[in-house]
């Protein structure tokens, strides 16, 4: 398990970088970044919820109750445009940040 | 499988999102707890396991209740940074405060945010409520003051303070101190007992720990080097600070070794004179200063908040021993005669003693000690006339009170003004209670639909009348806060207005403790008294009809019912306090008109007693006589004179008359005395009705004459002349006193007496021992004061002259606990009655928004502006008519209660009662009026889409 610091840090890109190519549902979010992250990154309801609901105050992503056939309505987020920039931006910000890491203390990111 | 809404809603506490948002983030979650539990199955664990998974998604509730709410703030960086540190510090408490405490902090931390919300509904609330509390507390710390507080010894509650009771014809010769009736056997009490019966308690003592007496000095000629003033004390046994467990300041207390025939006479002073006079001069101890001209050493100082065991406010300035009284009052040798009664005994009782074995093993000590000293009367004090053989005596019965308070009498005859005036403040509380409780009402309608929301997703009643109450107590905390304030302003404003109707109290009054504990148990009582309804009232809600969009109709009925009660309490309450007012301003009205009988402006008194300086009777009228001389001379001063007891003071000298040749008529032979100088009516302005004034002629060998008032004339003389008819102070003496002169009636004692029949005798036939001095001047008389004052230490520089004042003055401060209900009663009736306009404007505006839609299609049926009009109107009177009668009702039962204070018209007086009614149905219909203005003017075609 990563440090709290580590994760919060990386916690907003990760949601936004989830929805960025389809809207999900909070418990969608939460498997997904534990199944890619294999176990290493774990969201927990207190953790997760909150935090969507600050992105979504902020305007990056957007939540809508959804209800369709044969399952229970659910509320998907889906990325918004200023949102999608943001994603960008700390898409950039990471990638600078652990280039620096490698050039530094020859972590190898790749 | 478990109801994962459920769960999330019992365990998430409440969130200041609004109720919808709350509902849909409960929904989010339980979706997510239950989505992880069936995964937990798929994968095969057990239902316990799959569940304890889910569980653990969520370990700290409070936390997420934080985050919650702080992820939907919009973004204000300080804001946040501020809210995070506030808020982790809430969290920090209420994990370590447990649940409970937990809880607590998050209803109020939510209450402060609804109240914050509302910041109109929160200052008004606030404000009547810390005008109630802050008076109510003002008065408690006046009340605690006067009347509760203990003395501040060791044990106060061990203490007993002897009394005894008796019939009319007891054996005392001489009694200086209260008599006063006993309720309960309408016999007479007293707390008065001679020093003989002082020895003998001391000699005989069984049942006590201590035993010590002491006795009021109230006037003592002070000189500290060279500047002669006039202080109060009092004398006291050897006994008695060890007796109390007083410890000196500074210095020592005064000892039994102090109090023995020639000891070196020695004085403790009190720390307020120790201030006053040596400005806290540490090395006071070992001075020597001029008691009545005998030189006393200073030994000790006692503390600040040790006044004496005198009566409420009557600091003992100088404590000195009971054996130099002698030498410090050598004109009271009456004060060792076993017949006079004078000093009172305290004790404290040894463990185990009650105060009735205390005062049954003193009885025969105290019966045989008072026989003899009346037989010593009879011997030294031969009966006159018709008393030659003397009716029985009626034997006193010897009692044991609580000593904890000192002497009470004085504190008794405060306790019936302070108890009305504290009825006063109380009212106005109840009505701001009243107020608030209305206002939470019309807003608990408006949170209706919240409050059906947070029951519906399963928030439990209690938990929301929690919630409520505790609004409503922040509130009332929040208004005792400031009404502390208030009170702290008041108190000292009430200090100069003297509440009780007496002198000027020296009083240990502070908010402390004591006072602070009142504001805020009335507090927390305001706040749970007008919280429990409103709160009790709103979640008793049918959901159903709640949660549409039209919440308007539901607890219609009940809620309106709730607050027309209110408002007609609100109404008979005020009315009644405006009947008060009006029946006080009334009484202060007739005595400022009253007829006083004498020229009131340009007169300057002061007083002199120069008995302190052992003067003897024949140098008395001497130094009065170059007194008056020399004040006459100064420019400025139109005449001068003098009086045994200035006018309107409240003080006044009886005696029984004898008129000769007239039948006496025994019930009613009283008669008022006072002994003048001359000029007195000159100064004055009474005018010589018949015959002449007293002259300088009137002297010592010459027949002894009197003026009398008409009112004498008429009473004992009737038709006839009374000019050189003779009476005198019993039937032996009737042809002593020949009436020279009548003069125009006035007032004597206070403004409120009917006019007495009055004697005025000449001050050289019966020469006073002390005199108030009477300047009329040409001026504003108090310029005068400091050229009167070298006048007077020209004559003799170590005669202090004391409570220097105008007449004019001396009759306002005889009104002034009159003026004082005045105003104060007048203040509060108009409080009230405004709060009471406003809480029925509020409540009318509130049914009128409420029918706006009835209102509509009555017009669109036809119904014409002034019909609309007159139906609001009709209700909102019935409302204040039913009040009203109410009023009325609890007005006539509860103003007998001041009837004694009243002067000039009757508690039911007519004309009061009439216009206290007028002025509250004219205010009500006003307050009435403008709601039902705006129900007139609603455009039914608006009403009708109203919805």
């Amino acid at each position: 398990m990563l440090n709290q610091e580590v994760k919060r840090g990386s916690a907003e890109m990760l949601i936004l970088a989830l929805v960025e190519d389809r809207p999900r549902h909070g418990y969608e979010i939460a498997k997904l970044i534990e199944q890619r992250s294999e176990g290493v990154l774990q969201f927990h309801v207190a953790s997760l919820y909150p935090l969507l609901y600050r992105l979504e105050t902020r305007g990056w992503i957007q939540g809508r109750w959804v209800e369709k056939a044969g399952q229970r309505r659910r509320r998907y987020y889906k990325l918004t445009a200023a949102g999608r920039k943001v994603l960008t931006e700390q898409r950039q910000t990471w990638s600078d940040f652990f280039a620096a890491l490698d050039r530094v203390a020859g972590v190898n990111t790749a | 499988m478990p109801d994962w809404k459920q769960y999330v809603r019992e365990h998430l506490p409440p969130l200041a999102l609004g109720a919808e948002r709350e509902v849909q983030i409960v929904d989010e979650m339980a979706q997510h707890l239950e989505a992880v539990y069936e995964d937990a199955l798929a994968a095969e664990l057990s239902e316990q396991d799959a569940f304890n998974r889910a569980a653990a998604h969520i370990k700290d509730w409070q936390l997420l209740e934080c985050e919650l709410v702080r992820s939907k703030r919009p973004i204000v960086a300080p804001l946040i940074n501020n809210r995070l540190v506030r808020e982790s510090r809430i969290q920090s408490q209420s994990r370590t405060g447990g649940i409970v405490m937990g809880s607590l902090l998050l209803d109020l931390r939510y209450a402060a945010r609804m109240l914050m919300k509302s910041k109109g509904f929160t200052a008004v609330a606030v404000l009547s409520l810390a005008l109630g509390i802050g008076a109510n507390t003002a008065l408690f710390s006046v009340i605690d003051a006067v009347l509760l507080k203990t003395l501040p010894v060791k044990k106060p509650a061990e203490l007993v303070l002897f009394n005894w009771l008796c019939g009319p014809r007891g054996l005392a010769y001489g009694i200086r101190g209260n008599i006063s009736p006993d309720p309960a056997s309408g016999l007479r009490t007293s707390t008065s007992f001679s020093y003989l019966t002082f020895e003998r308690f001391r000699d005989n003592n069984q049942t006590l720990s201590d035993i010590f007496a002491f006795a009021s000095l109230s006037q003592l000629n002070v000189n500290v080097d060279g500047q002669p003033e006039i202080a109060g004390g009092q004398l006291v046994s050897g006994g008695y600070y060890s007796g109390l467990g007083v410890q000196p300041l500074l210095g020592r207390t005064i000892t039994t070794d102090d109090d023995q025939p020639g000891a070196s006479p020695a004085l403790v002073i009190s720390h307020r004179y120790w201030q006053r006079r040596f400005g806290s001069d540490p090395e006071v101890v070992g001075k020597t200063i001029n008691v009545n001209n005998v030189p006393f050493t200073v030994v000790g100082v006692t503390p600040r908040e040790f006044f004496g065991t005198l009566q409420v406010g009557e600091p003992a300035d100088l404590s000195i021993p009971f054996s130099t009284q002698p030498q410090v009052t050598p004109h009271e040798s009456d004060l060792n005669g076993p017949w006079f009664w004078w000093l009172q005994i305290m004790g404290r009782l040894k463990p185990g003693v009650t105060r009735e074995q205390a005062a049954a093993s003193f009885e025969g000590v105290f019966l045989e000690a008072a026989h003899e000293g009346w037989s010593v009367a009879v011997t030294r004090f031969p009966p006159r006339g018709e008393s030659q053989n003397p009716a029985p005596r009626d034997v006193p019965r010897l009692r044991a009170a609580s000593g904890s308070q000192g002497l009470t009498e004085l504190r008794n005859s405060y306790s019936q003004p302070l108890t009305i005036l504290m009825a006063i403040v109380g009212f106005v509380l109840l009505i701001a209670c009243a107020n608030v409780a209305n206002l939470l009402l019309a807003r608990s309608a408006s949170r209706q639909k919240e409050i059906a929301i947070r029951l519906a997703i399963g928030a439990s009643r209690g938990r929301l009348i929690r919630q409520l109450l505790t609004e409503s107590v922040l509130l009332a905390i929040l208004g005792g806060a400031i009404g502390v304030l208030f009170a702290y302003w008041g108190k000292d404003l009430l200090l100069t207005l003297r509440p009780w109707g007496g002198g000027d109290l020296v009083l240990d009054m502070k908010i402390d403790l004591r006072v602070l504990g009142f504001t805020m148990a009335v507090s927390l009582a305001t706040g749970l008294l007008f919280g429990l309804a409103p709160a009790v009232r709103a979640t008793a809600v049918d959901l159903t009809p709640a949660l549409k969009d039209n919440s308007r109709s539901v607890t219609r009925g009940s809620r309106s019912f709730l607050s027309k009660s209110l408002i007609i309490a609100q109404v008979a309450m005020s009315l009644v306090l405006l009947i008060g007012a009006g029946l006080f301003v009334r009484t202060l009205r007739n005595l400022q008109n009253v007829d006083i009988g004498f020229n009131r402006e340009n007169l300057l008194l002061f007083n002199i007693d120069p008995g302190l300086n052992r003067y003897e009777r024949p140098q008395m009228g001497q130094l009065y006589q170059r007194l008056t001389d020399r004040l006459e001379a100064l420019p400025g001063v139109r005449s001068a004179t003098l009086s045994l007891i200035p006018l309107l003071s409240g003080r006044g000298q009886t005696r029984s008359v004898s008129i000769q040749g007239r039948a006496s008529a025994s019930d009613d032979d009283d008669t008022k005395v006072n002994t003048v100088g001359e000029h007195f009516f000159e100064t004055m302005e009474i005018p010589v009705l018949m015959g002449r004034s007293l002259n300088s002629h009137d002297d010592a060998p010459a027949p002894r004459v009197a003026v009398v008032n008409q009112t004498f004339a008429r009473k004992y003389i009737g038709d006839e002349n009374p000019l050189g008819r003779r009476f005198g102070w019993g039937p032996e003496t009737s042809g002593q006193i020949e009436i020279v002169g009548v003069v125009r009636d006035s007032k004597y004692v206070d403004m409120r007496t009917a006019t007495e029949a009055t004697v005025y005798l000449a001050y050289r036939q019966s020469v006073p021992r002390f005199a108030t001095f009477i300047v009329r001047t040409s001026g504003d008389p108090l310029t005068m004061a400091g050229s009167i004052r070298d006048a007077v230490r020209e004559v003799d520089s170590n005669l202090p002259l004391f409570e220097v004042t105008t007449q004019s003055r001396q009759a306002d401060e005889s009104l002034t606990q009159e003026r004082l209900f005045a105003t104060l009663s007048s203040f509060f009736g108009l409080l009230a009655l405004l709060l009471a306009c406003i809480g029925l404007y509020g409540v009318m505006s509130y049914g009128v928004a409420r029918r706006t839609n009835e209102i509509g299609i009555r017009m669109a049926m036809g119904a014409t502006a002034v019909r609309v009009t007159r139906m609001v109107m009709r209700e909102t009177m019935i409302v204040v008519f039913i009040g009203v009668t109410i009023g009325l009702g609890a007005a006539l039962a509860g103003t007998r209660l001041i009837a004694s204070m009243l002067f000039g018209l009757l508690a039911t007086d007519p004309v009061t009662i009439i216009a206290a009614a007028a002025l509250m149905i004219g205010v009500a219909s006003v307050a009435g009026y403008l709601p039902a203005r705006r129900a007139s003017k609603v455009d039914p075609m608006v009403a009708l889409r109203y919805e």
